[in-house]
């Protein structure tokens, strides 16, 4: 039987939903699985923990763990993995994952897949989907070690409401310090914002938007919403929106429920990072913008005619 | 401070791209530089404009790569090697890692620059490996990079609740997100000086290994099959009165789609 540890993903002190999304598929698949949650005062964590449906549970709870450091973060990985035995390692998709799963896999001497979308066991060895080349295509990957570590995409798997963990708690010890590579300070300009990553609905603005004004009308239908607000690459090199609320192959990647693009013409790069959402609606002036030809509901008209119209129809809708 | 920057050549992701039979479409296809390293070799101009570096680039793989190469040597690199062997066609990013390893270990260099990922394979892997089988101190995702004094960086990468600044020491590897700066476009002049510039070339023998050393034979993954991706078709437009047509689609949204 396969082992597949699934390592938690924590933020902000909340268990998000991978966690469970993961290991669900680790039992659909017939594995039996294990979850690391490495982070500081996480205790009382340890009830989601057993809910999110793993068998055994390694906790890593040390002060020096608050902030997050990828040499630690990966001995606390390799720690866990190697006392369960586990023959595959995943973890959900963010920039924490994608920065600690090579290293896990050099350690394992394993196979490193990022960005799967799913995982297939053929006959005697293991075989993943992953989209490559901007999403462009999928690439079909066979692994030839035993072992696998992989980054699995936000979205890829649905969590089981039934699955039950039992609760075996191992404490891992805390791992050295990385002393060449020394975490100093987090510099937090998303606070209490919605993340993207994990948002049901994300609001994107895009080069429609003109001005800091239109920025602002399009944050306050987000805001409404209760959704992720993100942004097109115009609007970031212009200086009206952060770095990291760029969605797009250079940016994050997101698959919410509902993606809104708004004044967002729709350039192959962004595209790239908003495809795979369930239902897109977009907002253009152009008729002709590409973004329309990926969304499933197309309004033609100007963002700062349609988004005050568009704010008060979902007001009246949802009350 | 001795920099080596890598950069991979890779196919145009602005071009379409066709599968058929599990296998990219070659015909049409047009090859550039990967974008993450073209913000990593401006990252090292840099650091030799306003800190002294001095400036090593590496491609691996790829055939031809003279167009690449010459384009970061009018770019400001000072100097460049490609390292291809027939060996390495089923390269995976473990041994890549390997073949870069050989290539620092004759250098002496200080820091190693790559992009955070490639976008044609966007697997984000080989720089972080290339730090674990040298052990030594790795951030990646790097947003910017400040020199403290010749053994010690102030290094910021985006991380998911924000911005994480490193005290790192070198040697060191880091892996570059876009949003580090603004890549130069060469200039006529550089590009025309970049034509008498050598290209060191050189195969798995030349770099003083083997392809069974690096083991060029056993991937630990390989690619089995190309598949074309479900092609989102678009669905439905309105135009017309703005009020009206913004109504139905919220009522869409709420009755059809069910995502309100």
């Amino acid at each position: 039987m396969a082992k597949v540890l699934v390592v938690a993903e924590i933020k902000q002190g909340v268990l998000k939903g991978s966690t469970a999304e993961l290991l669900s598929k680790a039992k659909a698949i017939g594995a039996q699985t294990a979850v690391v949650a490495i982070g500081s005062d996480i205790e009382s964590l340890l009830p989601d923990l057993v809910g999110a449906g793993a068998d055994q549970q390694y906790i890593a709870d040390d002060a020096r763990l608050a902030l997050f450091s990828a040499g630690p973060f990966a001995a606390c990985v390799v720690d866990a993995a190697r006392q369960f035995d586990a023959d595959q390692v995943w973890f959900g998709f963010s920039e924490s994952s994608k920065a600690v799963a090579p290293r896990v896999a050099a350690q394992l001497d394993a196979a490193c897949a990022t960005e799967i979308t799913d995982v297939m066991f053929e006959q005697g060895h293991i075989e993943v989907i992953r989209p490559a080349i901007t999403n462009k295509v999928l690439q079909r990957v066979r692994i030839n070690t035993e072992r696998m570590v992989a980054v699995v995409r936000a979205g890829a798997f649905a969590a089981d409401p039934e699955l039950a963990g039992s609760e075996n708690v191992v404490r891992l010890a805390p791992p050295p310090a990385d002393l060449k590579a020394v975490i100093k300070e987090l510099v937090s300009e998303a606070g209490s914002e919605i993340d993207l990553a994990d948002a049901d609905i994300v609001v994107s603005v895009g080069r429609g938007a003109r001005n800091q004004d239109g920025v602002e009308l399009v944050k306050a239908l987000a805001e409404e919403l209760n959704a992720g607000f993100g942004a097109s690459r115009a609007m970031v090199d212009a200086g009206f929106m952060a770095h990291n609320k760029q969605v797009g192959q250079t940016g994050k990647i997101v698959a919410p429920t509902l993606y809104m693009a708004i004044g967002i013409s729709g350039a192959i790069q962004h595209l790239a990072g908003m495809n795979g959402s369930k239902v897109i609606l977009a907002v253009n002036k152009d008729p002709e913008a590409p973004i329309f030809n990926v969304a499933d509901y197309g309004i033609v008209g100007d963002l700062f005619e349609v988004v005050p119209i568009l704010r008060q129809e979902i007001k009246k809708i949802r009350s | 401070m001795k920099i080596l920057t890598t950069v991979k050549k890779v196919v145009d992701v602005e071009l379409n791209i066709h599968v058929k039979d599990g296998a990219i479409v070659e015909d049409g296809l047009q090859y550039v530089i990967n974008a993450w390293d073209e913000n990593g070799v401006e990252t090292a101009v840099q650091l030799k404009e306003d800190s002294g570096a001095e400036t090593t680039l590496v491609s691996i793989g790829g055939g031809d790569n003279t167009d690449v190469i010459r384009r970061c040597y009018a770019m400001g690199i000072e100097s460049g090697m490609h390292i291809d062997d027939p060996a390495l066609e089923k390269a995976d990013a473990f041994i890549y890692a390997r073949v870069l390893q050989k290539v620092f270990e004759a250098g002496d260099y200080d820091l190693v620059i790559t992009g955070k990922q490639a976008q044609d394979t966007d697997n984000g892997q080989t720089g972080i490996i290339l730090a674990e089988y040298l052990g030594l101190p790795c951030v990646s995702n790097v947003i910017g990079i400040e020199v403290l004094d010749d053994k010690h960086l102030k290094v910021s990468r985006s991380g998911d609740a924000g911005t994480e600044i490193v005290a790192l020491e070198l040697p060191a590897v880091v892996t570059v997100d876009v949003s580090i700066n603004e890549p130069r476009l060469p200039q006529m002049r550089g590009l025309m000086m970049a034509k008498k510039k050598a290209i060191e070339k050189m195969d798995l023998t030349a770099l003083g290994t083997s392809a069974d050393e690096i083991g060029c034979a056993a991937p630990k993954s390989e690619i089995v099959a190309f598949m074309a991706t479900e092609k989102r078709s678009g669905g439905r437009k309105f135009e017309g009165d703005a009020a009206e047509i913004t109504a139905r689609v919220v009522d869409l949204l709420a009755n059809e789609a069910k995502v309100l």
